[in-house]
């Protein structure tokens, strides 16, 4: 054509058409650059936190059943409820000291987290026999509507990615968002219950479960696949063996839920990841890195 | 031309359309302009000068001056300006201009050609991105040929509207050189000056801004920044000038009204752009012909603009803005820089005379090409998608019977043609004659 090459400027007259379409046409174009193929045990390794989110949430509703026709002694929930805790703030602390090492001034950090605890516990008991007549207005019908909403928005906002080694929480708007959603569901769903003993039980079971059980959970996700694998298995089994005697039809479906959030779901992502057709290029608005 | 974005309204697209028109005047086009109304004092027609006539649509705006994207409510002014105004070929700019797409819409049914000009970028991540990509490529689907600001817009357009390249034209900006001439005096050369004119939000990269200016006021104690422009990320750069005592050496001018742009520009040597995406880069291109030397993240377009030369690039990085800065400065300081002659290289690569002669030659090559049957537009929407294809081949098809419609009820021949144009010399004569006849005024 003309002896002069064809340059990517707009500042010269060049001896080509407007519409000359350059052999460099679209060269800086790259699809999928940042692509990381799935591997589906790894997918299944990420889903357990899905897995064991859900396994929580029916003990919960497990435990209010029960807590709901009497067949359970809320006393005992009392203490399923501090033993958890005294168990889960040992496993804390055996990764903190494995993961991060030792950290000095954890003696302080120890009596303050006591302090709170029993803070936590006094104002729960104190309380109980307000949340008792909270909704007492309320049609219980309004009330299981409204929790499974609020379970619902809980699984949905929970924060299922796991933490660095840091230790370090990252709080976001959603998961607080989620915690708050499960502490509501639970607090109605107290309101049913018939004395205070067990709203209180309920409650303090609630906060464990949902409050101070995710937090550790992000910890655990970082711990070998092992440990995840196990800890999952013993969830799940454990909270179908205590809905199953209650319903079976429940068990069954939640057995269903839990096999297609652990397996189903992974092997769809991973059919879906070839449909993945992301395209970039020089127009992107780029994203600044500030130190 | 039609766009929704038209004078009151100031900006780059608004200023491109009155560039472009007033210069196809000038070449011996009747143009005219089409846009939404600005109540209460921009409405009906009103004439600007060099004799350009504009429509002002009585349509309300929604937000920042875009209409209501309905695709039939256009079609009765439209078809009447069209038919009364005599006009052959419709011009469409901005991609978010739902007027604009409406335009190209419904020009074929008077047998009217389309061309459509893009303005911007837009990325292909993000929900708001892949929707308006959709109506696009929909709307884009039976346009005639389309017009660019710069290559990499280009690319862009052609993927997102899926366009045959070939269709699609590279014709720059352009600006009044004479309106940004470097400083008569030259600013003093102990202190470097460091101007940033831009909307002050994420986009303009203010972030990178506020993490470099405190680095580079600490290590050039002779540089002082001046900072023109408003927007949500002020408050970053108020911050920053607190938190590190700097309240002497970086000024902030607030909202800068364009026509006192040159006045801030010649006040300093270097220009820092730091924005995140840009199609074309103005700003830049106004700064370098005002005699300014030019640091530039590395964006969309902007490489293409000038000659390396005047310009230093840098990553979109906090270290990388500071390296590129500690460069110009150093060029700057040394004297390397001419402003006079940036200005007169600059004068010599961007006209406005040129951006319309090239236009002219795309809507010759459109005008010369062969319409598109009604058949192949529908068998081209339908082709666009199993969900998409059918929503707009039902609006076409509706389009169609509105426009049936409207013949039946607004017949051709009852239009009011216009058959008397503007004539400059005309007007010229009345004017004079009234000066020198006050009494012929008052008689009529």
């Amino acid at each position: 054509m003309v002896g002069q090459n064809w340059e990517r400027v707009l500042w010269k007259q060049q001896p080509y058409p407007d519409n000359y379409v350059p052999p460099s046409f679209l060269s800086s174009l790259s699809k999928n650059p940042n692509l990381r193929e799935y591997a589906y045990w790894a997918l299944i390794l990420d889903s357990c936190a899905v897995t064991q989110h859900l396994s929580t949430i029916f003990i919960f509703l497990a435990v209010f059943v029960r807590l709901l026709d009497c067949t359970f002694d809320p006393r005992l929930l009392v203490f399923i409820s501090a033993g958890m805790f005294v168990t889960g703030y040992a496993l804390w602390e055996v990764l903190d000291y494995t993961q991060v090492g030792w950290i000095d001034g954890s003696a302080d950090r120890r009596a303050k987290t006591a302090k709170a605890s029993i803070l936590v516990f006094l104002a729960l008991m104190a309380l109980a026999p307000i949340l008792r007549t909270l909704t007492a207005a309320t049609s219980s019908d309004s009330i299981w509507a409204l929790s499974a909403c609020l379970f619902l928005l809980n699984a949905a906002l929970a924060d299922y990615s796991s933490t660095s080694l840091s230790g370090r929480v990252r709080e976001r708007l959603t998961s607080v968002l989620s915690m708050n959603a499960a502490i509501s569901a639970a607090v109605v769903l107290a309101s049913r219950l018939r004395d205070d003993l067990s709203v209180f039980a309920l409650v303090l079971f609630s906060v464990q479960l949902f409050a101070l059980f995710p937090i550790l959970r992000h910890r655990l996700q970082a711990t070998p696949s092992a440990v995840q694998f196990g800890s999952t298995l013993i969830l799940a089994a454990l909270s179908l063996a205590i809905v199953a005697p209650l319903s079976g039809a429940v068990a069954c479906m939640f057995m269903a839920v839990l096999g297609s959030a652990t397996f189903l779901a992974p092997a769809i992502l991973l059919w879906a990841q070839k449909y993945k057709n992301e395209i970039r290029g020089p127009w992107d608005a780029a994203t600044p890195k500030v130190s | 031309m039609i766009s929704d974005f038209f004078h009151p309204n100031v900006g780059g697209v608004e200023n491109h359309i009155y560039m472009l028109s007033a210069n196809l005047l000038r070449r011996g086009h009747k143009v005219i302009v089409v846009t939404h109304s600005h109540p209460p004092d921009r409405v009906g027609v009103r004439w600007m000068l060099p004799g350009l006539k504009v429509y002002y649509i009585p349509f309300p705006t929604l937000v920042s001056s875009a209409t209501l994207p309905d695709f039939l409510t256009f079609l009765p002014y439209f078809r009447t300006i069209v038919l009364r105004e005599r006009i052959n070929l419709v011009h469409a700019h901005a991609s978010l201009s739902s007027l604009g797409h409406e335009g190209i819409l419904h020009a074929h049914l008077m047998g009217v050609r389309t061309v459509f000009t893009d303005h911007s970028l837009f990325g292909f991540a993000d929900a708001a991105s892949i929707l308006t990509n959709k109506l696009l490529e929909a709307m884009l689907r039976n346009v005639d040929a389309a017009i660019c600001v710069s290559h990499t817009g280009r690319e862009n357009t052609v993927l997102r509207a899926n366009l045959p390249p070939e269709d699609v034209y590279v014709i720059p900006n352009a600006l009044v050189a004479s309106q940004f001439k470097p400083a008569p005096v030259a600013p003093p050369s102990h202190t470097i000056t460091i101007v940033v004119v831009s909307r002050l939000a994420y986009r303009k990269g203010v972030d990178l801004l506020v993490a470099a200016a405190p680095r580079i006021c600490a290590a050039f104690p002779n540089v002082r920044f001046l900072v023109g422009g408003d927007g949500p990320k002020l408050i970053d750069l108020l911050q920053m000038r607190e938190k590190h005592f700097l309240q002497d050496r970086i000024e902030l001018l607030g909202p800068v009204r364009h026509r006192d742009v040159p006045n801030v520009l010649i006040q300093g040597s270097i220009f820092l752009n730091t924005s995140l995406t840009e199609s074309f880069g103005i700003a830049i291109l106004e700064a370098a012909c005002a005699g300014l030397y030019v640091v530039s993240t590395r964006v969309g377009g902007v490489p293409e603009i000038l000659p390396e030369d005047m310009i230093s690039f840098a990553n979109p990085t906090e270290d990388d803005v500071f390296r590129a800065m500690a460069e110009a400065i150093a060029i700057v300081s040394r004297g390397d820089h001419d402003p006079h002659r940036a200005h007169e290289r600059i004068r010599g690569f961007y006209d406005w005379g040129q951006v319309a002669a090239r236009t002219e030659i795309v809507y010759r090559a459109v005008m010369a090409s062969p319409p598109r049957e009604l058949w192949t537009r529908i068998e081209r929407t339908l082709a666009l998608g199993p969900f998409a294809g059918l929503i707009f081949t039902i609006i076409l098809a509706v389009d169609c019977l509105f426009f049936m419609f409207l013949e039946w009820w607004l017949p051709r021949e009852d239009l009011d043609y216009v058959d008397c144009e503007w004539d400059l010399g005309r007007f010229g004569k009345i004017v004079q004659e009234t000066r020198l006849n006050p009494d012929a005024q008052r008689r009529h």
